[in-house]
């Protein structure tokens, strides 16, 4: 198929030579995946913003109004965290895995499953759970994009911050084992400690 | 006789209950936990370095000295144990006594 589309192409413009033909078309293509990449990156990036994010009144009168006026919202530094920073990995393959995944959830907003306030009360929980599993999985990567316990200060911490740091650090403890309801209502239930699959795994360990 | 007079304490005992259960500013009771730092260690029902509000509300249910306990607990800074070792417990950061006992009746309706 593409031989003939060369012959084509060829029959087409047959003052030109080969390698102009060549290079025309190598440049074409260059270009017309350049424009490719930076539309996708740029609708990666749209999609991680503040407001797609609270484009729907799911997140925005729920989990978004949770968040207003939270630490990693409001603070002394007014260094913020937008529902991204957290919730959207920065790895490559791992962003684009979460954005797939994330495009099946529009199907829950098409279905009006989460569209009212106690139909969110109702699946809270699930969605807290899916949540607190993947950043279990990766170590919570997304906190340790920001908080690295190397440049912790431990000395400015408080003595029981700093014996619970301390002691998940040399554990391997992802942050959101103690760190979950910090910027959402904390669903009603077993929290990321007690998780099943986590549970067994520990089993399994000792 | 006696079964109107059980039945009447049973309804006065539920109004009471419910009476008590709406006196509780759960919303200021929240806030204040949350900027004492009392969530660090304690959820309300999932597990942390310390009980959460849900086993405490357990452990002290039906106990009449239940407030007592807690306000004691929570006001005179107890040694506690985490992870074998022996730290301070921490006072919420009011000095308003109400605020405090609103605190412990929203731990104790977990």
């Amino acid at each position: 198929m593409l031989g003939e589309w060369w012959t084509n192409l060829r029959t087409r413009c047959q003052t030109c030579s080969r390698v102009t033909l060549g290079a025309g078309v190598f440049v074409l293509a260059l270009v017309v995946a350049g424009l490719l990449l930076t539309a996708g990156a740029a609708g990666l990036a749209w999609t991680n913003t503040e407001e797609f994010c609270t484009g729907c009144h799911e997140m925005r009168d729920n989990v978004y109004a949770e968040f207003k006026g939270s630490i990693h919202d409001k603070n002394r530094s007014g260094v913020r965290a937008i529902c991204s920073n957290c919730h959207v990995p920065h790895e490559p393959v791992a962003l684009i895995v979460r954005k797939m995944q994330a495009s099946f959830e529009v199907w829950g907003h098409l279905t009006g499953k989460i569209d009212t306030k106690e139909k969110f009360a109702k699946h809270r929980y699930e969605m807290a759970v899916k949540e607190w599993t993947r950043m279990k999985r990766n170590g919570s990567q997304e906190c340790r994009n920001c908080h690295h316990f190397d440049a912790m200060e431990p000395e400015k911490q408080t003595e029981k911050a700093r014996a619970r740091h301390e002691k998940a650090a040399a554990a391997g403890t992802p942050c959101i084992d103690c760190h979950f309801g910090i910027a959402h209502n904390e669903p009603d239930g077993p929290g990321p400690q007690e998780l099943p699959e986590f549970q067994k795994m520990k089993a399994v360990k000792q | 006789m006696r079964v109107i007079s059980l039945v009447a304490g049973a309804f006065a005992a539920l109004a009471c209950s419910a009476v008590y259960a709406q006196s509780v500013d759960v919303s200021a009771a929240e806030a204040l936990a949350k900027k004492s730092g009392c969530t660090k260690c304690h959820s309300v029902s999932a597990k942390k370095e310390g009980p959460s509000f849900k086993q405490t509300a357990e452990k002290y249910k039906g106990k009449p000295d239940a407030e007592a306990a807690l306000f004691k607990h929570l006001t005179t800074n107890p040694k506690i144990k985490v992870d074998g070792k022996e730290e301070l417990h921490d006072s919420p950061k009011t000095k308003n006594e109400a605020e405090i006992r609103n605190l412990i009746q929203y731990i104790l309706s977990r």
